[in-house]
């Protein structure tokens, strides 16, 4: 569902991002995790279609920044920013809107009673918490129904319940077929929900297994994540 | 276009219910209103050239210096940083939809259209004082307008052009930069040359910008002449100005819209750093943000209690500061203050030093407004620290109180020299500025107390405003008429001094209660 294949961006004379590539089929739940700087957040704007980019991104077999592959990705991104005079069930509307749903109120509805917003349909963005721009950026993303979706640092912000809910979503998304991508440098957050392990350092990407192949190898994702970024010798 | 309507539609929806929801918010509004109106009617109504017939040249010259700094400065700003019609809801939620990036980009230049009310804003308050130094046109308010909104339009287009070339090739981004600093260097340059020959302000400024390539040049000449159309009338440098801008701007937006746009990455730093001004900007921190911090001081910290703040404070502003205190607050506040009375007429001379005072607090009053202090204000530590509230505030105040006596001291100092005056002046003139300065400071620090819970900062900023001119009036009156008896300079700066004294202590007594509870800040 998701092909990344030499991805490189260059800020300056900065090399961010490094001829990274991997995939994400669909139903497969993948985690790009990497100490800071290590160049996640880089790679998935680039995915989002922000940055311009060497390499080859293709989502649902077209290019990321076409106006097809942005109709079927849905994108959580690490700040999250609503505008300040729109209410929240304003702003599911104009994503209905602008990704020309049809009736998405029910879906829009059952998304905002999970994470507990029903009661605060009519509040504008500027009087929410950071928590709940997080659930309604959250609620944007779900509402289109993505058959690819990217979380940067969706944890960020969240209270116990709304974490739990999330975790709950991931795994109804991968039953649904959906290719999910997590970036995050918090490793317990996504301890028991990924399939696929991405580990970035330095601008490239230093691991890349799935978590069936670790199991064989014996390998835990904490320990293989140290040793990866913090140099061979502590590899053991 | 649909859903970006909707945004525009629902924003503008919402706004006026929550106006109206909120009637201290409606109160505030209106009281902008009026005054916006009454600024209107006084700017298109009022005779001009009353006061004084300043030439034309001079008034080209000083329209065309105040355009080259707008463009200088936000065109410098938009090579490095990229400019923006979009905030970061628009990246996160429209950047990612399937819109279409040309529509988007419309949808941008439209909001762009409500950003330079803003600049009208501004642009109408020094319509009177050109009106009563010039003497202008019946319409010559409109063509001021009409060149404010061309500039408020063109600069943000122009730099996401220079800005978009330039991030395609390392090095690019200095080269426009240098081609900048090269310009500048070289009006300065023609200026100084001006100068050393004529050794008159007036006369340089008139020169230097009032001729065919200053009028004629792309851009800010093209600005500035549609700007001297109030003076000068409708010339063919207005018609080329007026067709130039039009055809840059609306060929600019073809451009892009036609082109096959990948402009996202172009706006996202630009994007994200004027969404941190903004903030900035809400927290009191304005004045401090984007300031380069030099590493390389090195201080120790000393005091104790409430005295720690002042040596923090200290540390901070020399690590901010050019050399010692002296920043870019100090350099605008010395430089706009010396040229303002250079500007006036020579008949009086015997008052030059209080002109310079005048204007030096009037510039103060609109840099200081969001001072360091909100910075502290902003944070729990001052509210934490064991000490009383007198003297947290006292410690809290005493650098900005050090940094306005030394400013002051340079200012004066300098100004003493260049226009012969008394010593006695010049003390007199740094101790009112250093005393009018710490008035601003605790005036803002009691509206904070008083109407703090207002959430919209910039009606905050407004009442703040409105609340110092009118408790620094009795002051301006007193030494007036201290003028009038005495007619000595001396005796009017004391009167000012004396009653800057009396506010300053009195707020002082006043707004210390503020650091008993954070609630009555935020």
């Amino acid at each position: 569902m998701l092909k990344v294949k030499n991805l490189t961006k260059k800020y300056d004379k900065v090399l961010a991002v490094n001829k990274v590539s991997f995939e994400i089929g669909s139903g497969e739940i993948g985690v790009l995790i990497g100490p800071n700087g290590a160049g996640k957040s880089t790679t998935i704007k680039s995915i989002a279609g922000l940055l311009r980019f060497d390499g080859e991104i293709t989502i649902d077999g077209k290019p990321n920044k076409s106006i097809e592959a942005k109709r079927v990705f849905g994108y959580v991104p690490e700040t999250p920013a609503l505008y300040d005079s729109l209410s929240v069930w304003d702003h599911l509307e104009f994503i209905a809107r602008a990704y020309d749903l049809q009736d998405w109120n029910d879906t829009a509805e059952k998304l905002l009673a999970r994470f507990d917003m029903d009661d605060k349909k009519n509040k504008v963005g500027k009087d929410l918490s950071k928590g709940m721009q997080q659930k309604v950026s959250i609620c944007c993303a779900l509402l289109i129904k993505p058959r690819m979706i990217m979380f940067d640092e969706p944890m960020i912000g969240l209270d116990p319940k709304a974490i739990k809910e999330l975790k709950e979503i991931f795994f109804e998304l991968k039953d649904s077929g959906c290719a999910v991508l997590i970036s995050t440098h918090i490793l317990d957050s996504i301890a028991d929900v990924w399939d696929k392990a991405l580990i970035m350092n330095k601008g490239e990407i230093v691991f890349n297994s799935t978590r069936d192949d670790m199991a064989l190898n014996g390998e835990s994702l904490e320990h293989v994540f140290f040793s990866k970024t913090e140099g061979e010798g502590e590899a053991g | 276009m649909s859903p970006l309507l909707f945004i525009m539609r629902k924003t503008l929806k919402n706004r006026t219910k929550e106006v109206l929801k909120k009637p201290v918010l409606l109160i505030g509004y209106l009281f902008i209103a009026v005054f916006v109106i009454s600024m209107l009617i006084v700017s298109f109504v009022m005779p001009s050239g009353l006061i004084r017939r300043g030439s034309n040249d001079l008034y080209t010259g000083i329209v065309t210096i105040v355009f080259i700094f707008m463009y200088y400065t936000t065109l410098k700003l938009g090579i490095e940083k990229g400019s923006t019609y979009f905030r970061l809801s628009d990246v996160n939620l429209t950047f990612t939809a399937p819109i279409k990036p040309n529509h988007i980009l419309l949808y941008g230049f439209i909001k762009q259209l409500g950003g330079t009310l803003i600049f009208l804003f501004v642009a109408l308050c020094q319509i009177p004082n050109l009106k009563n130094n010039f003497d202008m046109k019946h319409y010559g308010a409109w063509m001021i307008l009409l060149a404010t909104v061309f500039y408020a339009l063109s600069y943000p287009l122009i730099s996401m052009v220079m800005y978009s070339w330039a991030a395609k090739k390392s090095g690019r981004k200095k080269i426009l930069k240098r081609a900048l600093d090269v310009m500048a260097l070289l009006i300065a340059g023609v200026v100084l040359i001006s100068l050393f020959s004529t050794r008159n302000v007036v006369v340089t400024i008139g020169n230097v910008f009032n001729n065919p390539i200053a009028r004629y040049f792309p851009v800010i000449g093209w600005t500035s002449s549609i700007a001297n159309a109030s003076v000068n009338g409708f010339t063919t440098e207005f018609w080329v100005g007026l067709l130039g801008m039009v055809f840059l701007i609306l060929g600019t937006i073809i451009g892009l819209y036609r082109a096959i746009l990948d402009y996202y990455e172009d706006v996202l730093e630009g994007t994200e750093f004027f969404e941190a001004a903004r903030k900035a900007k809400r927290e009191g921190k304005n004045l401090t943000f984007g300031l380069k911090v030099r590493d390389s001081v090195k201080q120790k910290l000393s005091g104790t209690g409430a005295s720690a703040l002042f040596f923090k404070h200290l540390l901070e502003l020399r690590k901010t500061a050019y050399v010692l205190f002296f920043d870019r607050s100090s350099v605008s506040v010395i430089i706009a203050a010396i040229m303002f009375r250079l500007a006036m007429p020579k008949g009086v001379q015997e008052v030059s030093l209080s002109m310079v005072l005048f204007f030096a607090l009037y510039m103060l009053l609109l840099l200081q407004m969001q001072g360091r202090l909100g910075t502290e204000l902003e944070k729990h530590y001052i509210f934490l620290i064991p000490a009383s509230p007198y003297q947290k505030l006292f410690f809290a105040t005493l650098a900005e109180h050090t940094k306005n006596l030394i400013d002051g001291i340079f200012l004066f100092a300098l100004s003493g020299i260049l226009f012969k005056a008394q010593l006695v002046n010049v003390v007199s003139c740094i101790i009112a500025y250093t005393l009018s300065g710490a008035v601003y400071t605790y005036s803002d620090i009691l509206t904070r107390r008083l109407f703090g819970r207002i959430h919209s900062k910039g009606l905050l900023l407004f009442v703040k405003v409105l609340v110092n001119i009118l408790i620094i009036i009795p002051g301006g009156v007193a030494s007036a008429i201290v003028l009038l008896i005495t007619e000595n300079e001396f005796f009017m700066i004391c009167a000012l001094a004396g009653w800057s004294f009396v506010l300053a202590v009195t707020l002082f007594m006043f707004s210390a209660g503020i650091l008993n509870n954070l609630e009555t800040v935020n």
